[in-house]
């Protein structure tokens, strides 16, 4: 009933002014933030510092690897419906050059031998511990950082790459690109696997460098993806409301976006997170329990429980019926929900092995958050300004908005 | 299906179910069902191969209450398994497994989500089938050649004479006006009863009636007690092909399973031909010394130690005064026939020859009854060697310390 | 029916428009008065088949579990291989159902309900196993919740009754789903109907579904609760039966990524069997026009992603057994790989992880002959699979002293034929008696394909 539908899509699929506004706040906020969270958590080799800011950071990696991993997945998959949501989440992955400028502050402790949170990035404690000199042919500076330029340097490229052909289709209109695209997709999408698998092994895993588990990737993943869909999806309902792709977007839109939500970021996170849990609760060998232990021990008995009501049960329910995934209200409460929920989750995979029984809430951890997501979204809405908010020229644009759920 | 009939004037026969109009497309049909429900009809309904999208808003059809339904056989599989698991593990009939809580969460999960899931899914189909009012044997519509093509390629709008805004020349020109291919009258069906016919009833009652027979068995037999033993469908391995001790046994001329050792000989390992090491006597008389293959020393004394604290202790007591537990016990119910264990520590024993010692244990004395069957013959020895030690520390002195030991005592 | 008069019943479907058609063209299958000669053939040769196991089972529970060649220490072999294949097998149907009717996929229409019956079949091959295999097989209501002679209740903790959950209820879903969406045709059949018999038979289990607009809109909300019950469920099963192994502290088994991987290898697997019944079905049944190319394309692109997903969790055991330091972990891959069963590992990873590396190119994608070959060996790598996990993790356990090497018996591979026996006579049963394509889907997609929404 839709086709032939006409939309004026040269009326409002392009922000300029508010665009501009939004992302000078948000990078001075941004960097406002950041400057004070150094200051306050004693520098970039503060322990404060350090650790606030691992979690602020997986968080915006989080946020990037998810939007790249729905685009990547839409050419993969040749969707039609998602065509007019797609470029949104372009704009937000190809912000990777900033999420590897992020990633130094990160690495530099490591580096200069400051670290407080990687015991395998000093060699003293490695010579002193058995199982850390077993891990060193992995666990070592030099195969890390190496490793760092693989991972930053290929989600970079296959972001850019994204963006750019696409934004080359506007005005060339030439179909072929989704083809190229879609071809790819298939090899990029291994290599997003393997390279997020190690990258969360690298930079969360080994802060327990006696810990172990196989299916620690997937889980930071489904963590990712869950990201990736609420910001796209705030994103739209933020353009909406600043009265873009008024048309181009529908609830129909909302109603995909919102059962990916519920699908990864409830269902599927906590099917990964019950199968790790489960297996190694049932399994209990001690090498492994130690690293629920401390999560289930003093404070963070209170988190773990937080994480399990609201990550799974409040919200199973809260997007359960269709009637919340079509209203844009509703929809961005979930949003708002499954983001804050994604950084407790950081902070519990974290903190803990920091601090056992006690959770070190500090205002730097806030600020190195404000700080991380204010660059990102600063740097994504400046991006944006001016170009094109839809891939106005891929042939499945009209399927797309004429798209409508079963 | 509606019962009040209204009296057809077409037909004298049968009365009149409805009107029914057949249509070649989708889209024929959504027109169609607009202008009837425009018409105010209400008991009306359209029969489409498949499901034609768009139609129940043609229709003006509500939504169903289905998901509700489900949502709620969901929840009560969810609290049946919590439930139950929590109750027969926990409750009934709790069993410690690999040290997990008797009742353990995180182990309930799978089952929890495999019965939800179950309660739900036997909802959605059995309360589908209920709202929809299936199985329908029998219907109207069936003596109709040409509906015959409503699962196949054909589409169809049936008016029924039940509905209060029914009129057969109205409605009939209403759906006449819809671009129908044709419209026909539909006769009640009044040859197929409205029940099941009566013998399927009384087969399925009896049916069902001997169908509670086995169930009933099972119920008294868990009940009723009964000195016969019980029935072996499958015996396992209760029942077996061989002769168990101290049975009859045809075979032989004593009509004993157990068979006597046969006369005139030893079995391997049993000559025991050595009286020191398995009497106690050198040349008819208790041996005064350990026989030479018992070693005297350390090693020896300590498993004389443990098999001591085992086989003695409970009557003699941990130093062999006489004062174990069995004696405590035996004087505290003061029956008056008991007689005391010794005090293996008491002078008359000091100097009691090892053999005769030896003697006692093998073959018990008084009350105390023989161990020779239990205490393999260098084990009595090494218990005799401990004993000898016991006897020896009662009234020792401390110069029987070595230097060393007397420091460690200050 | 001579060989001429068989063709032209299966060339030219009768009906004078698109719909009446599609209805023909799937239906005439069980309506033709004989079958295909190659479906006698296959049919024989299938019940031959279902004999063997018939035989193999009864001399199994006349003499006992000792006619196999499970001995200490490797106490699960073929028994369990066998079960976790044919659960793998049977998740294709209910993932294709469910799933791909969920992401809205317009080619599941033209496979899901040959999908299904595949499912319910295997899911009943599964069944045999365990069921067989526990030593005294009249004794498996020990496993349910209800009152026994010993006043016990089974051990809710145990993941081996978290499978007897897992499998029944999949088992009743899938039935439950499939009989779901074949009211509709099967009312179709009872339409058609020439003869008493047929419409008796049929009208039973059609229960008067006439085709209302009322009970469509209630039927659709059901299917798609189905759907989306199914989803997860489908996923559950093999992650339950992957618990059976991995809440042990076995090396090899326990490791967090089992449920997921278990996951991805079923829909792998399954999916590979799907390919290799359709293709021959569609040749021999006239059904080329409805179950196309580019079905079975796409099929195959999704036995490339599960296969690299496959590959992936290889490739984390491998990674992590290394990483953990752990000295039995690190000695159990390398007994995998290079041990006496390095044959059976290199087998897996051949047939899972490179050949269908293959269908990166087109051409093979879309070859029947290359797509035949490669799904059997895929099924042929899911099976070593099995094997690999269970057999080189236990046959060289935490004690020299113990290991030993496991050589199956005949018993052992005849019971294995045995239940494919089992599962082709019931698919050729349902390819002769049942509508092998969801026709009112069919038939609804086409009306608005070609209405234009």
């Amino acid at each position: 009933m839709a086709h032939g539908k006409e939309v004026h899509l040269e009326d409002n699929i392009q922000i300029g002014e508010e665009a501009a506004s939004f992302s000078k706040v948000a990078l001075g906020v941004g960097g406002a933030a950041l400057v004070a969270a150094l200051a306050l958590g004693g520098g970039p080799f503060g322990q404060q510092f350090q650790q606030s800011y691992i979690v602020a950071f997986m968080y915006v990696l989080a946020l990037a690897l998810g939007a790249l991993w729905f685009v990547a997945i839409q050419h993969l998959t040749n969707a039609k419906w998602s065509v007019v949501v797609r470029r949104v989440a372009e704009f937000l992955a190809a912000q990777m050059p900033l999420v590897t400028g992020l990633a130094v502050l990160a690495i530099l402790p490591m580096v200069t031998g400051h670290s407080d949170l990687y015991e395998w990035a000093d060699s003293a404690k490695v010579q002193a511990n058995h199982v850390l000199e077993h891990k060193a042919g992995y666990l070592n500076l030099k195969f890390f950082l190496i490793r760092c330029v693989v991972y930053f340097g290929f989600w970079t490229l296959l972001a850019r790459h994204y963006l750019k052909q696409s934004l080359a289709q506007d005005s060339s209109g030439d179909a072929s690109i989704n083809k190229s695209l879609q071809a790819i997709s298939a090899p990029g999408m291994i290599l997003f696997a393997l390279t997020l698998t190690f990258a969360s092994i690298d930079f969360i895993m080994s802060i327990d460098p006696e810990f172990f588990s196989t299916i620690f990737g997937v889980y930071y993943f489904a963590g990712a993806v869950a990201c990736g869909y609420s910001l796209i999806s705030l994103a739209l309902i933020w353009l909406q409301k600043k009265g873009r792709l008024a048309h181009a977007v529908n609830r129909e839109h909302y109603h995909d976006l919102g059962k990916m939500m519920f699908a990864f970021g409830v269902v599927f996170w906590s099917y990964i997170a019950f199968s790790q849990f489960m297996l190694i609760w049932y399994g209990d060998i001690p090498e492994e329990t130690h690293w629920f232990h401390v999560r289930f021990d003093g404070d963070w008995k209170v988190v773990s429980g937080a994480l399990l009501a609201c990550h799974f049960v409040i919200p199973f329910f809260g997007l359960l019926s269709r009637h919340v995934k079509r209203n844009r209200k509703t929809l961005a409460f979930w949003c708002f929900w499954l983001l804050a929920i994604e950084y407790l989750d950081l902070y519990w995979l974290v903190m803990p092995n920091v601090s056992e029984g006690v959770i070190p809430f500090h205002v730097v951890d806030l600020l190195a958050l404000v700080g991380t997501v204010g660059l990102f979204l600063g740097s994504a809405a400046n991006a944006a300004k001016g170009k094109n908010l839809v891939p106005t020229k891929d042939p499945r644009l009209a399927d797309s908005l004429a798209f409508q759920n079963i | 299906m509606s019962d009040e009939t209204k009296q057809s004037s077409e037909s004298g026969e049968a009365p009149l179910h409805g009107l029914l109009a057949e249509y070649e497309t989708p889209a024929q049909l959504m027109a169609a069902s607009e202008k009837v429900r425009d018409g105010g009809y209400r008991d009306w309904d359209t029969f489409t191969p498949f499901p034609v999208h768009g139609i129940e808003s043609a229709m003006g059809v509500k939504s169903t209450i289905l998901p509700w339904l489900v949502l709620g056989g969901g929840l009560t599989g969810c609290t049946v398994a919590v439930g139950f698991q929590w109750w027969a593990n926990g409750v009934d009939y709790p069993f410690l497994i690999s040290g997990k809580p008797f009742w353990s969460l995180p182990a309930n999960i799978p089952i929890t989500f495999e019965l939800t899931v179950l309660f739900a899914s036997l909802t959605a189909v059995f309360g589908m089938l209920a709202l929809n009012k299936l199985p329908l044997p029998a219907h109207p519509l069936d003596l109709k050649e040409r509906f015959a093509r409503s699962t196949d390629d054909r589409f169809y709008v049936l008016v029924q004479a039940s509905d209060p805004a029914f009129d057969e020349k109205e409605t009939r020109a209403l759906l006449e006006g819809t671009g129908a291919v044709a419209v026909e009258a539909v006769p009640e069906d009044v040859k197929s009863e409205a029940e099941l016919p009566r013998g399927i009833v009384y087969v399925l009652l009896i049916l069902a009636a001997f169908s509670t027979i086995p169930f009933a068995l099972a119920a008294y037999a868990r009940e009723a007690k009964s000195p016969l033993p019980r029935h072996h469908i499958v015996p396992d391995m209760d029942f077996q092909q061989k002769f168990k001790a101290q049975r009859e046994n045809t075979f032989f001329a004593d009509h004993e399973a157990d068979r006597p050792q046969v006369e005139g000989t030893v079995a391997v390992g049993e000559l025991h031909d050595d009286t020191h090491l398995y009497q106690g006597k050198e040349g008819g008389a208790y041996a005064r010394t350990f026989p030479p293959s018992i070693a005297i020393e350390e090693a020896t004394m300590q498993h004389g130690k443990e098999r001591f604290g085992i086989y003695c202790t409970p009557c003699h007591g941990q130093v062999g005064e006489g004062d174990g537990m069995v004696n405590a016990r035996a004087t505290s119910l003061a029956e008056g026939t008991w007689v005391p264990p010794s005090n293996l520590t008491e002078d008359r024993l000091r100097v009691m020859p090892v053999g005769e010692i030896f003697n006692t244990i093998t073959n018990g004395v008084r009350n105390m009854p023989g161990y020779g069957r239990q205490i393999p013959a260098e084990d009595r020895w090494a218990i005799i060697l401990y004993v000898r030690a016991l006897q020896r520390s009662r009234g020792a002195s401390v110069q029987d310390l070595s230097g060393e030991e007397r420091a460690s005592l200050k | 029916m001579a060989a001429a008069d068989y063709d032209s019943w299966y060339k030219a479907p009768k009906g004078d428009n698109d719909l009446a058609r599609l209805t023909d063209t799937v239906l005439r299958v069980s309506e033709a008065p004989t079958p295909p000669v190659g479906w006698y053939v296959a049919f024989a040769l299938a019940v031959s088949m279902l004999a063997m196991l018939g035989i193999s089972i009864g001399w199994l529970f006349w003499t006992g579990i000792g006619v196999w060649g499970n001995m200490h220490p490797v106490v699960w072999a073929w028994d369990i291989t066998n079960f976790v294949f044919w659960v793998g097998i049977g998740h294709a149907g209910t993932l294709i159902s469910a799933i791909l009717f969920l992401l809205r996929q317009p080619w599941r229409t033209a496979i899901n309900r040959a999908a299904e019956a595949m499912t319910i079949f295997a899911v009943m091959c599964a069944l045999i196993f365990p069921g067989i295999h526990i030593g005294r097989p009249w004794l498996p209501y020990w496993m349910l919740p209800i009152p026994n002679q010993m006043n016990m209740w089974p051990q809710f903790r145990s993941p081996l009754d978290w499978d007897v959950f897992a499998v029944s209820t999949y088992f009743t879903v899938s039935l439950l789903f499939w009989y779901v969406g074949l009211i509709p045709d099967i009312a179709s059949l009872r339409d058609r109907a020439t003869t008493t018999v047929r419409r008796f038979v049929y009208g039973i289990f059609a229960m008067g579904w006439r085709g209302s607009s009322r009970q469509w809109h209630r039927y659709e909300r059901a299917y798609l609760i189905l759907a989306a019950l199914s989803t997860p469920l489908v996923l559950s099963v093999h992650s339950v039966v992957s618990f059976d192994f991995a809440t042990s502290q076995l090396p090899g088994w326990h490791t967090t990524i089992f449920p997921p991987y278990f996951v991805a290898g079923a829909i792998f697997s399954g999916f590979a069997m799907v390919v290799t019944l359709l293709v021959p079905a569609r040749q021999f049944f006239g059904l080329k026009n409805i179950i196309e190319m580019h079905h079975l394309e796409a099929m195959n692109k999704v036995i490339l992603a599960t296969g690299t997903m496959v590959g992936y969790a290889y490739a984390m055991e491998f990674f992590i057994a290394w990483y953990s330091g752990d000295q039995y972990e690190g000695f159990l891959f390398q007994n995998r790989a290079f041990g006496p069963y390095a044959w059976a590992y290199w087998a897996m990873i051949s047939c899972n992880v490179i050949f269908p590396q293959l269908y990166w190119f087109k051409g093979i994608r879309t070859s029947l002959w290359a797509m035949m070959i490669i799904n059997v060996l895929v099924n042929v790598g899911m099976w070593f699979e099995r094997f690999v996990i269970i057999v080189t993790s236990l046959h060289r356990d935490f004690v020299p002293a113990s290991w030993g090497y496991y050589t199956p018996t005949k018993w052992d591979f005849l019971t294995f034929t045995g239940s494919f026996g089992l599962f082709f006579t019931l698919f050729l049963l349902f390819c002769r008696y049942l509508p092998m394509v969801a026709v009112a889907e069919v038939k609804a997609q086409h009306a608005h394909s070609h209405a234009g929404h």
